[in-house]
């Protein structure tokens, strides 16, 4: 069988994440029409009358048919344009590009902490099974799985902040600006989000590595008086990185649903706290803006982790 | 600074016998100094900052900032005074003639005459998008009669126009602005005569404005600008004060107040305020078409132990729509409802009301409601009432009972105050008003009373009107009304001059920052 081009590859991928999105834009704008409430209540204000809320629909255009209403939005997305939010005016490309980089960095940086600390300790409980590194490990594995992350935020903000005064406990600033306050202001949401994803890679790594260890081949390496050092970095690690990034691009999915409670609590104006306020407000085209733009990013990290696991592994048919 | 501790700070409050606060004046004993920026942690984004487009009680916090208004209220009676108009008077019941303040500008330098007024109450009476037609829904005409001089022909005599000019209504948006708009509006580029300018409005994250330097009132505003930074959790936006990263925080829930209080750096104001919790009731379905379960249900809620439970004591018992520091608060209505469970066991026998029936309450599903939910059940299970709460989220609670769907027979929400009182009873305790959520029709007698309350100027006549409007509505039970929440702030030290007002929308008028 001849390989595809991985330009085709890529474009197939694409294509094939467009109903993807269309059903993903469509099912989330039925759900904000389905569920009670009415932004058109919002808009006629506190002291509405029937007849207002009835006239502002009107003058809104959200007397219109469902089906009409989401048209509309979609000619509009066709021509790169996500419309604006009902309430406010905002257009939602403004809001989103405002609050797409607050949440990339604090998913960045879990996603480094969860490596950098997950890595290592899986590698290490691999080596020896069953010592006490292992057990360490495992438990420390089940806690930073079951340790809700809004939790550990609160915690991590009463004792870091609060008490020891080192990192800021609120908000959140321009990386483009400073760096180095952006990062400051990330590292507490990063660090209540990384917990499970070091644990997510302990534990997944442990058990492939430990499949690996244990198989024939490793067996033969042994035999032809290969350190366990090598054996480890030249052979095992590179047979688990398949799982590794497959770990990965499912973490960074989940970290970023993570970062709409994360958000919150942290006071920080990023895509979590769009949507939430655009689904309470009903405000449909900033809701439909963040899923759009999410669903976007998830392929997106799905589509780079097939590609690498096919570089890493050659069988891996595209 | 040689200062007060918050002790005595909270003993003062507390002491003042009316419940009014004496608000930061009583103890800011250094002169006020210019400068710095007030940093404050507001709770909701802004629904619009132009003020007819916009719909949201808490968008005033923001607007009262960039907007200044005709009419001003009294902090601590909100009767209304001069604003950008330094007088007004009334011709006859439906003439009512402003004069203007000479010599004030709006941002842009467009300045601020009677051409102006006109063209923004014109605007505010007719344009499909203000939200604030009914508001204006006495005045038939605007007549510019003098370079500073408006003259308003009214098409039923309305005295609640002064106070209404307080509020959005009143709010001078530079004609200018609105006509070099595309759309119309100035949702986003607000352009105001107030004491800020607006600078920038990132979405539910940030509001800057800066210093008006050509503002009309001397001195004012103290500090360079301010920033609001928009954290709708109430819990991380204390923090964000105790923290350090911001100076002040408004509408703090009760339970927030002993927390806050534990950071020597912070101090907590509290003041009465219209703000009330309140059951709506649907009069129109049963239980409550019946008067005597209406009633009952007003004598069976103790409500200063539910104020002490529910509330932390941060609030005063509401046994009508108005506290006791409003100048039209009538003490003889207020007394109609004691606390009386046996009454309200009569009543119910006499109406024939089934022992432990259920009665379905609308209700919302934060954990605060929850709270004062359970106190109330309880409370009502006493009398052999068993309410049952159908939760949800504000908005779709609020539109079920409202709304066309009538969900349950009255809904646990609250009632934001409104600058002159005879609106607060004419949205709810009118025939057609959203929030009377029956529809059902009211005494005609009321619909009297609410219309004599808008026919004369003198505040005595109004004082007296008013009493009838609320007899009215409490005789006949059309809600129960539980408590006045206190507005609760709480600022950093080094913010000085803030004071509570009784409408519980912040405004710095006087703040100012030490060094």
């Amino acid at each position: 069988m001849a390989r595809r081009s991985p330009v085709r590859v890529i474009g197939g991928r694409l294509l094939q994440a467009l109903p993807v999105i269309l059903l993903a834009t469509f099912i989330v704008f039925a759900l904000l029409k389905l569920v009670p409430g009415d932004i058109a209540v919002t808009l006629a204000g506190d002291n509405a009358t029937d007849a207002r809320i009835t006239e502002i629909r009107k003058v809104y255009g959200l007397d219109r048919p469902f089906l009409v209403q989401y048209g509309a939005w979609l000619a509009n997305v066709v021509q790169g344009d996500l419309s604006q939010s009902l309430l406010t005016g905002e257009k939602v490309a403004t809001s989103i590009s405002r609050a797409f980089p607050n949440t990339l960095l604090i998913v960045i940086i879990a996603l480094v902490l969860a490596l950098v600390t997950g890595i290592p300790m899986g590698v290490i409980a691999a080596i020896k099974p069953n010592g006490w590194v292992d057990k360490t490990v495992s438990m420390v594995a089940s806690l930073g799985v079951a340790i809700p992350g809004f939790w550990l935020a609160m915690i991590l903000v009463a004792e870091i902040s609060l008490k020891l005064n080192w990192l800021p406990a609120t908000g959140a600033k321009s990386f483009s600006v400073s760096p180095i306050e952006a990062i400051r202001h990330a590292l507490l949401p990063g660090i209540a989000i990384a917990a499970y994803g070091m644990a997510e890679v302990a534990r997944q790594l442990r058990g492939s590595l430990l499949e690996v260890l244990s198989s024939q081949y490793v067996r033969t390496l042994h035999a032809k008086g290969l350190s366990m050092t090598r054996i480890l970095w030249q052979h095992g690690l590179k047979n688990v990185s398949v799982n590794l990034f497959t770990i990965i691009s499912l973490l960074v999915n989940r970290m970023l649903a993570a970062t709409v409670v994360i958000e919150a609590v942290f006071a920080i104006p990023g895509l979590g706290s769009l949507i939430v306020r655009g689904a309470i407000q009903r405000d449909f085209p900033i809701v439909q803006g963040v899923v759009f733009t999410m669903v976007i990013v998830v392929i997106l990290v799905n589509l780079i982790a097939d590609l690498l696991c096919a570089a890493v592994d050659p069988r891996i048919e595209q | 600074m040689a200062q007060t501790t918050r002790r005595e700070v909270m003993a003062l409050i507390s002491g003042a016998l009316a419940g009014v606060t004496l608000g930061g004046e009583a103890f800011a004993q250094a002169t006020p100094k210019r400068g710095g920026t007030l940093r404050i942690s507001a709770p909701a984004n802004p629904s619009s900052l132009d003020p007819a487009t916009g719909g949201a009680g808490s968008d005033h916090a923001f607007l009262f900032t960039m907007y200044d208004t005709l009419t001003e209220w009294d902090f601590e009676t909100l009767k209304p005074k001069p604003g950008l108009a330094e007088s007004w008077s009334f011709s006859d019941p439906t003439t009512l003639v402003l004069n203007i303040r000479s010599g004030v500008s709006f941002h842009d330098g467009t300045p601020l005459d009677a051409e102006a007024v006109k063209f923004n109450l014109e605007r505010n009476k007719s344009d499909p998008k203000s939200n604030i037609k009914a508001d204006l829904a006495a005045m038939d005409s605007v007549a510019v009669t003098g370079p500073m001089q408006v003259t308003l022909k009214l098409n039923t005599p309305d005295a609640a126009l002064p106070g209404i000019l307080s509020d959005r209504a009143g709010m001078m948006v530079s004609p200018a602005a609105l006509k070099a708009s595309s759309a119309g509006n100035v949702t986003r580029t607000p352009v105001g005569a107030g004491a800020y300018v607006f600078v920038s409005w990132a979405d539910g994250e940030k509001i800057v404005v800066k210093r008006h330097e050509k503002y009309w009132k001397p001195n004012r505003p103290y500090p360079d600008g301010i920033e609001f930074s928009i954290i709708p959790e109430l819990t991380t936006g204390a923090r964000s004060v105790t923290a350090g990263q911001n100076d002040l925080i408004y509408q703090l829930p009760p339970r927030q107040k002993a927390i806050v209080e534990r950071v020597s750096s912070v101090k907590v104001f509290n003041g009465p305020t219209l703000y009330v919790f309140q059951i709506f009731l649907n009069w129109a379905k049963p239980p409550f078409d019946n008067l005597k379960v209406r009633q009952a249900f007003n004598f069976a809620v103790d409500r200063e132990s539910f104020v002490k439970a529910a509330l932390a004591g941060l609030a005063e018992p509401a046994y009508m729509n108005l506290p006791k520091a409003h100048w039209a608060y009538d003490k003889s209505v207020a007394a109609l409802y004691p606390y009386d469970p046996d009454k309200a066991r009569k009543l119910l026998a006499e109406a024939g009301f089934k022992e432990g029936s259920v009665i379905e309450i609308v209700g919302y599903n934060d954990q605060d409601s929850v709270q004062r939910q359970e106190i109330l059940i309880e409370q009502f299970r006493k009398v052999g009432m068993n309410i049952k709460f159908l939760n949800a989220p504000i908005a779709e609670a609020s539109a079920a009972f409202f709304g066309a769907e009538k969900r349950g027979s009255g809904i646990l929400a609250a009632w934001t105050g409104r600058p002159d009182p005879s609106l607060t009873y004419s949205l709810m305790f009118t025939k057609d008003a959203y929030y009377n959520g029956g529809r059902a029709p009211v005494p005609t007698e009321l619909d009297e009373a609410i219309k004599a309350s808008r026919a004369s100027e003198d505040v005595e006549v109004r004082r007296k009107a008013f009493s009838t409007v609320q007899r009215l509505v409490m005789e006949n039970a059309f809600v129960l009304p539980l408590a006045f929440q206190f507005e609760l702030v709480a600022m950093n030290k080094k913010v000085q001059g803030y004071r509570p007002n009784l409408l519980g929308k912040p405004k710095y008028d006087d703040v100012w920052l030490e060094s």
